[in-house]
């Protein structure tokens, strides 16, 4: 307890180095805080561009398919299947989707294309095809109906009402097959593969094409809690994932997508340790020159039977007691500056990362850990930084310390 | 410690600085012994030695050959924690100035040496009051140094020296900051002390007004003892 009131009374003994010690910890608090409530923003925004633009939050489909995306590997029961994967109560939307390679030609060029067929009701609630559409209009069910990228549009030098003919290659038979279409709608997704090579058309369109009437290479699942993509214990993975039937998050689905959110939370690390050390430089001078200060009473303190232990626990007890203050400001800082850019955004423009675009604001997510975990490490880590202070402290000499001028 | 033993022994105590071209002998051969009850004085010009023998007699510092023996323990071989617990327990320390914590009230500058030897709360708050009074400092107890008089700081740097129940207590220039008048009332304080409680006063100094005062003065030059006498006052 008189460790505890010296400490604290010995802090506003220079308010103005205190108050700057503070000021320093704090607004590194707020840093780090900060850094990592963008970051995962900007995760969300990641997640959300994947998930929200066509992968959907989980994925069905016939075991193998996604290794090579070959329209051989579908699920030829497709509506039992459906009936199923709807009845989930976890399930709040679902589209089945034909995927197959081919080409599309025009009258003028002629590229690769992968080839979608979408229920255009069902994608409304699983993807964000229809808000990607920039010139014409979103399927309606029409037959010869297809939607194109704005790039690939460009390449086949085609627009709105155009013939483009698509080939593909019947899954059972192998043989070639050929379909005629006219432009309804142009794309444009903002991500470069999106924009050159899919092309969607009608569900049922595509069945007749690929000839299997009730396939569908992919059945994209969305779920009534996003947080439910990620529970691999989830019922829904386990009653799916059997013979020849593969259920898998988005996560699973694009591993590449697995590792850039690994590196964020490396990146938060990396972020949180620079800026501890430039804090605890801060705390280690700022002890320092208090001890200075105080050598010659030290010294008194020292003599009149105070033991280097105690030393040493006032010199940590004060720099515990800056951490806390630092980490209150720090914290209310971060606090006030997040849920400002919680709710505002940060607008970052149009921007590609990984493959992926991200045109949303990114709004800074604050969450309850990020004000326990991180100023507790604060906390323990400038208790650590003044250790070296404090053993200044404890190895003082009474005799040369009262030597000192007064 | 008995009737008959020294409160403190030096034997051939040598403190020296610097190497050998430049080699400054503070305290040379010094065999000194303090009885029980004594008001000493150890004078001399400056750089003679008197605040270094106080600090080796204190434990402040450590010899570089003989023995210093306080109540009978030979603390030239403590350990650190173990002279600090001595110092705590044995020794009541008065300096030139600046003794207090400028961050306690004088009230809990007298307490913090109780609290390092671990006295009962009640126990503390009752020596407090009796030190306060002792110095006579009645009333003044929750102000902190800097609003107390340079007079004021030096009493309760003497109440917190004797809060303890110490065997000696060494004042290294204790009126040296003081004006005359309050340098005579300290002393008075401190004489009263030694005559009533039979408290061992041990200075360093210069100051004539303890001179005048001392039951004995050690006269010390170049770091040896000159001369040592017994005034009967």
């Amino acid at each position: 307890m008189l460790t505890l009131k010296l400490a604290w009374r010995n802090l506003f003994r220079n308010v103005r180095r205190t108050i700057l010690t503070v000021l320093l910890i704090g607004s590194s608090v707020a840093a780090m805080i900060m850094t990592d409530a963008i970051i995962i923003g900007m995760v969300n925004v990641m997640v959300n561009s994947i998930t929200h633009t066509l992968a959907g939050e989980a994925q069905v489909d016939h075991k193998g398919f996604r290794d090579a995306y070959d329209a051989s590997l579908y699920l030829a029961h497709s509506s039992s299947l459906e009936k199923q994967i709807g009845s989930d109560p976890a399930v709040a939307a679902y589209a089945p989707r034909v995927i197959a390679g081919g080409m599309a030609s025009s009258s003028y060029n002629i590229a690769s294309a992968a080839i979608y067929g979408v229920d255009a009701d069902k994608e409304l609630a699983v993807s964000r095809i229809s808000d990607a559409v920039i010139h014409g209009r979103y399927l309606t069910g029409k037959p010869d109906e297809i939607l194109i990228g704005d790039s690939m549009a460009a390449l086949l030098e085609v627009k709105l009402g155009d013939r483009i003919v698509l080939t593909v290659a019947e899954p059972q038979s192998g043989e070639l097959s050929q379909a005629l279409f006219r432009v309804s709608g142009i794309l444009h997704f903002g991500t470069r593969e999106f924009d050159d090579r899919f092309v969607f058309i009608n569900l049922a369109r595509a069945r007749d094409v690929l000839a299997i009437p009730d396939g569908s290479q992919q059945i994209a699942v969305r779920f009534k809690n996003e947080a439910d993509a990620e529970n691999t214990q989830l019922p829904f993975y386990r009653k799916l994932n059997h013979g020849d039937v593969e259920a898998v998050s988005w996560l699973e689905a694009n591993p590449s997508i697995a590792s850039v959110l690994g590196w964020t939370d490396y990146s938060s690390y990396i972020v949180a340790v620079v800026l501890f050390l430039l804090a605890s430089f801060g705390v280690i001078n700022s002890m320092f020159m208090s001890i200075y200060e105080r050598i010659y009473e030290i010294g008194v303190i020292k003599a009149i039977g105070s033991k280097p232990a105690d030393l040493m626990r006032l010199v940590l007890t004060e720099a515990a007691l800056l951490a806390v203050l630092g980490c209150i400001f720090g914290m209310l800082l971060a606090w006030a500056v997040g849920s400002y850019y919680s709710v505002h955004g940060i607008p970052m423009g149009d921007y590609e990362l990984s493959g992926i675009m991200l045109s949303d604001n990114i709004n800074a997510a604050l969450k309850p850990y990020q004000f326990t975990t991180y100023p507790a490490y604060v906390i323990v880590l400038t208790i650590i930084a003044a250790i070296y202070p404090a053993r200044f402290a404890s190895k003082i000499v009474p005799a040369e310390a009262l030597q000192r001028s007064l | 410690m008995t009737d008959s033993q020294p409160v403190i022994r030096t034997l051939d105590l040598c403190k020296f600085f610097g190497s050998e071209q430049t080699l400054v002998k503070a305290v040379d051969h010094v065999s000194i012994e303090i009885e029980p009850g004594e008001f000493t004085a150890v004078i001399g010009p400056s750089g003679s030695g008197k605040t270094t023998l106080l600090h080796l007699m204190g434990g402040l510092d450590n010899p570089n050959s003989g023995i210093v023996e306080l109540s009978g323990s030979n603390i030239a071989k403590m350990s650190g924690a173990e002279l600090s617990d001595f110092r705590r327990d044995h020794i009541g320390f008065i300096f030139q100035a600046y003794n207090l914590i400028p961050v306690l009230s004088a009230e809990e500058n007298i307490e913090y040496i109780m609290l390092l030897q671990g006295v009962a709360a009640a126990e503390r708050r009752r020596r407090v009051a009796e030190m306060l009074k002792l110095v006579e400092l009645e009333g003044l107890g929750h102000r902190r140094p800097p609003e107390l008089s340079g007079g004021q700081q030096q009493r309760v740097a003497v109440a917190r020296a004797m809060a303890s129940h110490p065997d000696i207590i060494l004042a290294d220039e204790p009126t040296a900051n003081l004006d005359s008048h309050t340098g005579i009332a300290l002393l008075e304080v401190m004489r009263e002390l030694n005559r009533e409680q039979g408290m061992t006063f041990v200075f360093s100094t210069h100051d004539e007004k303890i001179m005048d005062r001392a039951t004995r003065l050690i006269h010390m030059t170049d770091g040896k003892v000159d001369k040592d006498e017994h005034i009967a006052r």
